[in-house]
């Protein structure tokens, strides 16, 4: 058998670039890739953290993690914008569009990470390295942002390589090139090497990949558990998974809205909570998710914030039971203060395959049967066409939020 | 030519495949409005710069009767109509 050829493709700071390139295209002539710049957070409070942050903002030690006001103080003329997510999920959706010419399997790895099986494509589009060129050449022109490629025969060294330097580069990383490109460099690159491993080798004197692959993987074991046998085996390049295709797994979906009055009446606060779970729960069946857990939040108008949560026996995506054990929620937590903010969330999410019924639940058949036509009906004639009758005269409005939030994009993952 | 980027009223006129060709647009000039009527479009390719699709138009027009080319740009998720250089 031919051996697996692997594309790693990786956006060259994604969210900023990103930003940037939407800017230019909007006849700004400014590219904010080439001034100090991060995006994270509001720029009207300087309250959030650094997502992103430009190539020159490395002069003044800006980190990504680090909160605005410690980046604001290294750097007063720094510029901050909020993140769009909208805007990335675009922009990652065009960077899918433009790899499914390639290749039948594609996997994506975060929001701005892809991986293309290119394995027995070379008599379409050539050797991996010169298809690898046009992509990013395509990426370029087309879409207006760089990428790094890294090429190899699995995921983990795919990845690894196209680390190697950015911006705009293809890097190989191929099993024979381990010892000269990969075992030189410092053992935290390496994939699943966090902080807390990389302490414990430090301490014992393993600092470079290399040193790691020629420990004894039982020695590793002795303190590292199964872990330092999974990163040995990385140390040494092994890692077989395949390109999954299908998008990256979710953890859970929220949506919240801040309400322009004090909300004190029960009713009235049952109303807010249907609104935002109306567009919680089609993004829910839309990416075909059941839920397993509901949670409620709110801050009073003292900015007090609490939250409350419950595990279901059940799984459900149904926008009137997930409404009604929030309803529950709020009540059990609600003590009547006036609220300025409401929240949902659902998490432990599963696969939409299969429903297990519970068996004290009702007939759930009619309510999928109303949730999928009304999610049809928004989605053909707008969010607006068919609202609860409940909102008449309330002057509440019948679906609120529906801002992406980071939770359904993350930008790490561990599963390879 | 250099970038200008203004939102423009347009009169467009959209072929049977649904392609929109401009025909004259207004456009802020020192507080007037000025019409102009497009004479010939030269070129029309497509973007999708940062994953979003516009339309852009090389015209050729005459005005104050000096023969001008500009670029137009159309923005698909917004209808939008831009004067993108002159
Ligand atoms: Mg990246």
């Amino acid at each position: 058998m031919k051996r697996r050829i692997i594309f790693h493709i990786d956006v060259n700071s994604a969210y900023l670039s990103w930003e940037a390139a939407y800017r230019l295209q909007q006849g700004e002539s400014l590219d904010i890739r080439t001034i100090p710049a991060v995006i994270g957070g509001d720029p009207q409070t300087r309250h959030g953290i650094v997502l992103a942050k430009s190539i020159p903002t490395k002069k003044y030690d800006i980190k990504t993690g680090e909160t605005l006001y410690s980046a604001l103080s290294k750097c007063p003329n720094l510029l901050i914008v909020r993140p769009n997510y909208l805007l990335f999920r675009q922009c990652s959706e065009a960077l899918r569009d433009v790899l499914k010419e390639y290749s039948p399997t594609i996997q994506q790895f975060s929001i701005d990470e892809y991986f293309l099986d290119y394995t027995a494509m070379e008599n379409l589009f050539g050797e991996p390295l010169q298809a690898a060129h046009t992509i990013k050449e395509r990426v370029k022109k087309e879409l207006g942002f760089t990428v790094n490629i890294g090429i190899s025969t699995n995921k983990l060294l795919a990845k690894i390589s196209s680390d190697f330097q950015k911006p705009d580069k293809v890097h190989t990383l191929f099993p024979e090139e381990i010892p000269t490109k990969m075992w030189p460099l410092p053992v935290e690159d390496l994939f699943l090497v966090g902080s807390a491993t990389t302490r414990k080798l430090h301490a014992r004197n393993i600092h470079t990949i290399g040193e790691l692959a020629g420990t004894d993987p039982l020695y590793l074991r002795s303190f590292l558990k199964s872990h330092g046998l999974l990163i040995w085996n990385y140390a040494h390049g092994r890692e077989n998974s395949p390109v999954r295709p299908g998008a990256i797994p979710i953890k859970g979906i929220g949506n919240s809205t801040t309400t322009s009055f004090d909300v004190e009446d029960l009713h009235e606060a049952h109303l807010v909570l249907l609104s935002l779970v109306e567009t919680m729960c089609t993004r829910l069946r839309h990416k075909g998710y059941l839920a397993q857990l509901v949670a409620v939040s709110f801050r009073t108008n003292e900015f007090l914030n609490y939250s409350h949560q419950r595990k279901l026996s059940f799984s459900t995506d149904s926008t009137n039971e997930i409404w009604e054990i929030a309803c529950q929620l709020l009540d059990e937590l609600w003590q009547g203060q006036p609220l300025r903010h409401l929240g949902v969330r659902v998490g432990e999410l599963c696969q939409n395959d299969f429903i297990q019924p519970a068996f004290f639940v009702r007939d759930r058949v009619k309510e999928r049967k109303i949730d999928r036509a009304i999610d049809e009906i928004r989605e053909r004639f707008g969010a607006q066409a068919i609202i609860r009758s409940s909102y008449l005269h309330s002057g509440l409005k019948p679906i609120a939020g529906g801002v992406i939030t980071e939770e359904e994009y993350p930008m790490m993952t561990s599963i390879l | 030519m250099k970038v200008v980027m203004q939102p423009i009223e347009m009169v467009a006129r959209f072929t049977e495949e649904g392609l929109p060709r401009p025909v004259k647009f207004k456009v802020q000039f020192e507080g007037d409005s000025v019409v102009i009527v497009i004479d010939r479009i030269l070129l029309r390719k497509e973007e999708k710069i940062a994953g979003n699709p516009m339309l852009v138009f090389r015209c050729q027009s005459v005005i104050n009767n000096l023969l001008r080319i500009f670029e137009l740009k159309y923005e698909l998720n917004t209808c939008k109509w831009f004067l993108y250089k002159i």
